[in-house]
């Protein structure tokens, strides 16, 4: 026979692993989330199709506690997450398919191709008499994607020592300015979708960081546990391992 | 350009931070302080035309990444390639045979310096028609690269401001 499951009791180490193990990390992980939303960067790359930052709830767990998380899911202490973690990634699996569909139609469009056409051949004949500017033949194939995730990413300057700052910072008015409008590439409405999705990604994202601050809060409460792990003996430089649960 | 372990690390750690949110990783930063600092060490290192590491510097790479981010493996690994790729950093080999036996370098640089620095001099040595440059932390390794001839710079004199 079954017995019945009770609430946790006081200082209950099972709550101490979700708060540490699953509210702690992923609150770290939708606070950076949305400071890169709130500057319309999705940290998307063109060659994985996927944001670099920006993941399903579940990847902010740690592969050796995601016996916790899927504990935290299942107690009926913490209904409603589960749905709501869902709601994030099916908001998240939307906007890399709406930035994979925005990238793609750029670099097919013709204006989009004929003003990376134009801006390299320019480009090319800087790169003859400025050694710093370089310029091969490969440039032809991977400088329109990396310019579509830069403008998906909404980009502004590039760091001097990055390999296409040159050729960014020196073009980048010409096409960042079309961007806003993008009627000329025929990508308008791809953009603004895109743009929706982001939106309602940051939208969700702010309300579960919002409800998990609170539930975080009331578990501490409740059953009288610190919000993070107390270092015993160890110096509080070692801040790696203080956080490691 | 041939780039150490240290100024790898700052211009990856200053980027997590105010790029990325990694705020955690700030007090990983011990050179670059501030955005002008930032600015500074990129405009310098983007003045060379071509940057290549070692292998060996990867390896002390990977011990920083497990000592940093315990519980982050992948983030970081992922910002650090993520940044080789951005910076189209080149990665060589000096093979350790090649560092004992080579006149300049020798049994005697690995064993003051460790393979690491001995590498990196090694690339020094192999680019050294070209002018390259290495920029580095460290500054031992900066004395014995003077020593021997080869162009160096301290990332402190890089990251500060010049009068």
């Amino acid at each position: 026979m079954v017995p019945d499951v009770a609430s946790p009791p006081q200082h209950s180490k099972r709550v101490e692993a979700w708060v540490y193990a699953v509210l702690n990390p992923v609150i770290e992980s939708l606070q950076r989330e949305i400071f890169l939303l709130s500057k319309g960067n999705l940290s998307w790359r063109f060659y994985s199709k996927k944001c670099e930052y920006i993941h399903p709830i579940r990847d902010y767990v740690g592969l050796a506690q995601r016996p916790n998380y899927e504990d935290f899911l299942g107690d009926p202490l913490n209904t409603g997450f589960a749905e709501k973690y869902a709601a994030h990634d099916r908001a998240l699996a939307e906007v890399e398919l709406k930035a994979s569909q925005f990238s793609n139609g750029l670099i097919h469009a013709g204006v989009f191709v004929r003003q990376m056409h134009e801006s390299l051949e320019e480009y090319r004949l800087l790169a003859r008499t400025n050694p710093l500017y370089r310029y091969d033949e490969s440039l032809k194939g991977t400088l329109p994607r990396a310019i579509a995730e830069l403008l998906v990413n909404r980009i502004e300057a590039l760091p001097e020592h990055y390999g296409t700052a040159k050729f960014w910072n020196n073009y980048r008015n010409k096409f960042d300015v079309a961007v806003e409008e993008l009627e000329p590439y025929g990508e308008r409405q791809a953009f603004q979708a895109l743009v929706q999705v982001r939106e309602a990604l940051k939208e969700l994202a702010d309300k579960l960081l919002h409800d998990m601050n609170a539930h975080r809060q009331l578990l501490c409460r409740t059953f009288d546990i610190p919000a993070a792990p107390i270092p015993v003996g160890r110096s509080p430089s070692h801040s790696a391992d203080i956080f490691a649960i | 350009m041939i780039l150490d372990t240290g100024p790898i690390r700052e211009m990856v750690t200053f980027r997590a931070v105010a790029e990325y949110g990694f705020e955690r990783l700030q007090e990983e930063l011990h050179f670059i302080t501030d955005p002008e600092s930032y600015e500074r060490s990129s405009q310098f290192i983007g003045s060379f035309r071509s940057k290549t590491t070692s292998a060996s510097v990867v390896a002390e790479l990977n011990y920083w990444i497990r000592r940093t981010e315990p519980a982050g493996l992948e983030r970081l690994w992922n910002r650090v390639a993520e940044e080789f790729r951005e910076m189209q950093m080149d990665e060589e080999v000096v093979r350790l045979v090649d560092m004992a036996s080579a006149g300049e370098l020798g049994l005697g640089m690995l064993a003051k310096l460790g393979s690491v620095d001995v590498s990196l001099m090694g690339l020094a040595l192999r680019h050294a028609r070209d002018g390259a440059l290495l920029l580095t932390t460290d500054s031992p390794l900066c004395g014995e690269c003077e020593r021997a001839g080869l162009h160096v710079s301290h990332f402190q004199d890089v990251v500060l401001p010049r009068d």
